[in-house]
């Protein structure tokens, strides 16, 4: 039973690649422009600039995106927990959590580059005050949630606001916890990027927009594959995590 | 506090009112409600939707501890996590994130019991409601009976005197409900624990409760205690005496 769902979703998964390399073949066949490779000699490309370099460039974006969204998680995660089940603090954070949700907190790049340098950390940073809200919101949501039968039954049970986070809250927001994380981890790669392209001598930011400045189209589009390597690896993984975490959800 | 028959009381409720806060409202829910219920004895809690039958039983069970008049439980005050109370509620029960046997080993969790002693409890309890077959399953891979048994097992787990349930039967099929009314019965002759059941059912009212408290219309008040001392006799669904008790409830029900 487990074993065919596998199977389908395997399958289902190389149909949409295939699908996304077709259109993007008969889009490059008819536009016939330097500006877009077909995706073969874009792939080759892609393979031959592994070894030359772009191997380091994705580790490092890997790296970057892969600790902010764990930075953010573990901040968003126990702050989204009990300001959902505990009345007093969210009605403080609320207002809080409202103004500056909608703010681009890209515009913050420029300070965070003055306070923690041109380096990793402001990048590290920048993500992950953009994606914290992102998974905070939701999780604060999830947790206020919670029937109030569920509560009472477990706390009938003797159990202590403790027992009521281990054994209540916790697994109670773990899907709308992924279901966050692979919307951020998108968001994630999309600052990512724009932050390597500022003051930048690596990553894949850094790399793409070199080889378009370089008119290096193919390069280019090698850049463009690791990048949505690194985003389906990331999903990849959360579908793990979420048959490992939820096994409930999958019965 | 022991009467001359050794009759001791569990719960012991006098003129119980409680109200929510409603938008800055009081609003009432039972008002002056007085009954007592003696040790090992059962009782049905019925009366129309919204006159406060589960408020009771959130006052009984300790998890509502704002309300006017004395509420005694086992000789003592009411109080919140009462070791020997076990509550059930309708549909919420269960975690669905655990399967059947950590569900039923929450209390014991929470009560630090672990080890061979939960195994043990567990497997007992499981046993004694017929579902040890399902202890792998999570709640979403059963059926409603199978998932009240369950909640009822968790319960038992706990080794109560003072069971309390909400409504536990009223989303089961006829047949189903019957043979559950009928396995509590045979639980509660076997342990002797003290039963408060809400209900909206008057056959099983009579079928499970001694003790049968009728309530009023919003905010609930007494309207009348009904003894049904033949609780538990073979056969008692079927006897006239019973379905003359259903008239009678009936009438009180829908004056
Ligand atoms: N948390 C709450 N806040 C405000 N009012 C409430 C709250 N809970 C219940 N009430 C009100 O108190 C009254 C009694 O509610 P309760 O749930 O005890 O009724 P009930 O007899 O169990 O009803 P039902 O048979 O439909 O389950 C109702 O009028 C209800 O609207
Ligand atoms: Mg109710």
């Amino acid at each position: 039973m487990h074993e065919r769902g596998y199977i389908k979703k395997t399958a289902a998964t190389a149909a949409s690649i295939a699908f996304l390399l077709l259109g993007w073949e008969l889009l490059a066949v008819m536009l016939a422009s330097p500006a877009l490779p077909r995706p073969l000699p874009a792939f080759i490309t892609f393979v031959r600039e592994i070894p030359a370099g772009l191997w380091r460039h994705f580790l490092i974006s890997s790296y970057r995106v892969v600790l902010s969204i764990l930075l953010s998680l573990a901040l968003a995660l126990p702050c989204g927990m009990v300001l959902g089940r505990e009345e007093r603090f969210d009605r403080l954070a609320a207002p809080l959590v409202y103004l500056v949700y909608p703010v681009p907190k890209i515009v913050f790049l420029p300070v965070l580059m003055v306070l923690l340098g041109i380096g990793d950390i402001s990048k590290i940073a920048l993500i992950t005050l953009v994606i914290f809200f992102q998974i905070l919101v939701p999780i604060r949501d999830a947790a206020r949630g919670i029937n109030a039968g569920v509560i009472n039954s477990v706390k009938s049970l003797g159990a202590g606001r403790w027992d009521i986070y281990k054994h209540v809250v916790w697994p109670a927001v773990l899907p709308e916890m992924l279901t966050a994380l692979r919307v951020a981890s998108g968001t994630a790669i999309a600052v990512l990027f724009f932050s390597e392209t500022i003051v930048s001598q690596e990553g894949l930011g850094y790399y793409l927009l070199d080889a378009w400045s370089r008119y290096a189209y193919r390069e280019m589009f090698a850049g463009i594959i690791a990048m949505g390597l690194l985003g389906f690896i990331i999903y990849m993984a959360l579908d793990y995590l979420e048959r490992r975490l939820c096994p409930w959800k999958f019965v | 506090m022991i009467n001359l028959a050794g009759n001791k009381l569990m719960v012991n409720v006098e003129n119980l009112s409680v109200s929510y806060r409603q938008q800055r409202k009081e609003v009432p829910a039972l008002r002056g409600v007085s009954f007592a219920i003696p040790r090992g004895g059962t009782c049905a809690l019925i009366g129309p939707s919204g006159c406060g039958k589960s408020t009771l039983l959130y006052v009984l069970s300790g998890l509502l501890g704002s309300f006017s008049g004395r509420v005694l439980v086992d000789d003592e005050p009411v109080q919140p996590l009462r070791r020997q109370t076990a509550l059930i509620l309708q549909d919420y029960g269960l975690l669905p994130w655990k399967k059947v046997f950590d569900n039923v080993g929450l209390g014991l969790d929470i009560r630090g019991i672990n080890g061979r002693e939960r195994t043990a409890r567990v497997q007992r309890v499981l046993l004694e409601v017929g579902l040890w077959e399902m202890r792998d399953r999570y709640p979403s891979q059963l059926s409603g009976g199978q998932r009240q048994r369950v909640a009822i097992a968790r319960a038992l787990a706990l080794e109560p005197d003072l069971l309390l349930m909400d409504e536990p039967f009223s989303s089961l099929d006829a047949l189903t409900r019957e043979k559950l009314q009928k396995q509590l019965l045979d639980i509660w002759q076997k342990k002797r624990m003290t039963v408060v059941l809400v209900t909206h059912s008057i056959e099983e009212a009579i079928f499970l409760g001694q003790i049968i408290i009728v309530l009023s219309e919003h905010p609930g008040r007494v309207v009348d205690i009904v003894e049904n001392p033949r609780v538990g006799e073979p056969g008692y669904r079927k006897t006239p005496e019973f379905h003359a008790l259903t008239t009678v409830l009936r009438e009180k029900l829908i004056p």
